[in-house]
């Protein structure tokens, strides 16, 4: 793999976790964290992103996973694509989409919480003070208590890149104020490492110059 | 002056107050307003405006949710009223659920308050529904449609085992299976062997409708 000849494009929130452990002659491009909560815009601005990188790289690696389905249907005419094969950038962080799946299957109400996202901002915990300024407190009360019905649980991912005592501080406030029980749970940078030495396994799609990605990419199980 | 008391119901739905929306549903029949005119002119209408906002990139997930519970509110003053108003034959039992693991039922509750609306008989299974109750649910009730939500592309394809198993003890042919859910898509309901998709709540509505033939 030509580094030079590499682009990542990723996330801000998984730009963070990517930053520590990219050559330093490796190129790369943030969108915007607040994208993912409409996947047709996501999946506009990733298509409009890479038409315009393309050409002058090799590869391009997505910090990204399917994010709601964003992902399917984006091709790249002059380069090949790689992609984690993991659900959401939470599959990343946790360094493999089966760790994504036990915390799923341990504990489905988790309300996730990295460095990344709690940098970005823009988590309901984030807006509640923006809400109650504008709209009262009664009203951003009302928002908060009928977003987290069904949560039980805040866990902060660890992976253990850099200080977490102000994360771990604020996560643990947040999860008192909304009535949540906090947990640090660990992460890992098993993907990240692969991802930026090119060493994708089955843990990653390659789409080909040309191709389009599709669901079955991520879930081959779907034909069976 | 009907029209003034629909107009305040679909406001109070659209902006999400929802102690004035009981208040205003529980006005409009006791002044003997048609409980179905209430529904349609009043919260429904509410909460479709709320929808296009959203769609117009006005309305923001805080602002939806809220309307969203507004509208429950209305309609749980609404809903004995309206069974015991005769509002023509039922359009059919439909069964819904959001599949295991998945936690989310914001959308699913706008689907059922649109569907009750629409003259179905709801029955909701809740979230976090394992496949295995889905299964029994189809054979005690013997729906017309059975509806299923996944919010995430990590439950999502629970649904393709839940249509299968339907399939394996023999009740897919008696029932119609609708997916929907925000990573779902027409193309993903093709490959899992759904009769319908819906894109929204209101489309769910309009899908579930058009599979009774109405």
């Amino acid at each position: 793999m030509d580094n030079s000849k590499t682009l990542i494009l990723a996330c801000a929130t998984v730009i963070e976790e990517i930053l520590p452990l990219m050559p330093s002659d490796m190129k790369y491009e943030v969108l915007d964290f607040g994208l993912h909560v409409n996947p047709n815009q996501l999946r506009h601005i990733l298509q409009e992103t890479i038409d315009g990188a393309n050409s002058r790289f090799d590869t391009i690696i997505l910090g990204y996973g399917l994010c709601s389905q964003a992902i399917i249907g984006i091709k790249a005419s002059c380069c090949t694509l790689v992609i984690p094969r993991v659900d959401d950038c939470i599959a990343i962080f946790l360094g493999s989409s089966k760790s994504y799946q036990n915390q799923l299957k341990t504990e489905p109400g988790t309300y996730y919480l990295t460095k990344g996202w709690i940098e970005v901002g823009d988590s309901p915990f984030a807006q509640y003070e923006k809400i109650a300024a504008k709209q009262g407190k009664e009203r951003a009360d009302r928002i908060m208590r009928l977003m987290l019905k069904n949560y039980t649980r805040l866990a902060l991912i660890n992976t253990g890149r850099y200080g977490m005592d102000h994360y771990r501080e604020y996560a643990r406030k947040t999860a008192q104020q909304f009535g949540l029980r906090y947990e640090e749970i660990m992460g890992s940078t098993t993907l990240i490492q692969k991802m930026v030495a090119g060493n994708w396994d089955n843990d990653f799609i390659i789409i080909p110059v040309g191709e389009t990605v599709q669901y079955s990419h991520f879930y081959p199980d779907l034909h069976k | 002056m009907s029209d003034e008391k629909y107009q305040a119901i679909s406001k109070a739905v659209t902006e999400g107050e929802d102690i004035q929306t009981g208040e205003l549903v529980k006005a409009a029949l006791d002044a003997s307003l048609p409980p179905l005119e209430i529904l349609q002119k009043g919260v429904v209408d509410g909460i479709t405006k709320a929808g296009e906002l959203w769609k117009a990139n006005q309305y923001f997930l805080p602002d939806v949710i809220l309307s969203a519970d507004a509208f429950k509110v209305g309609m749980e003053v609404l809903d004995p009223e309206l069974k015991n108003t005769q509002t023509g034959p039922s359009r059919g039992k439909y069964i819904i659920g959001v599949v295991e693991g998945d936690m989310h039922d914001l959308g699913k509750s706008l689907v059922v308050a649109l569907l009750t609306s629409a003259g179905f008989e709801v029955v909701d299974l809740g979230i976090d529904v394992p496949m295995d109750k889905f299964v029994e649910a189809v054979k005690t009730h013997q729906p017309t449609i059975v509806g299923l939500g996944a919010y995430m592309t990590t439950t999502m394809l629970i649904m393709k085992d839940i249509i299968k198993e339907l399939s394996n003890q023999g009740l897919r042919n008696n029932v119609k299976v609708m997916v929907g859910g925000v990573p779902t898509s027409q193309e993903f309901s093709d490959e899992v062997g759904a009769d319908a998709w819906g894109r929204d709540a209101l489309d769910a509505m309009q899908k579930a409708l058009t599979l009774v033939g109405g």
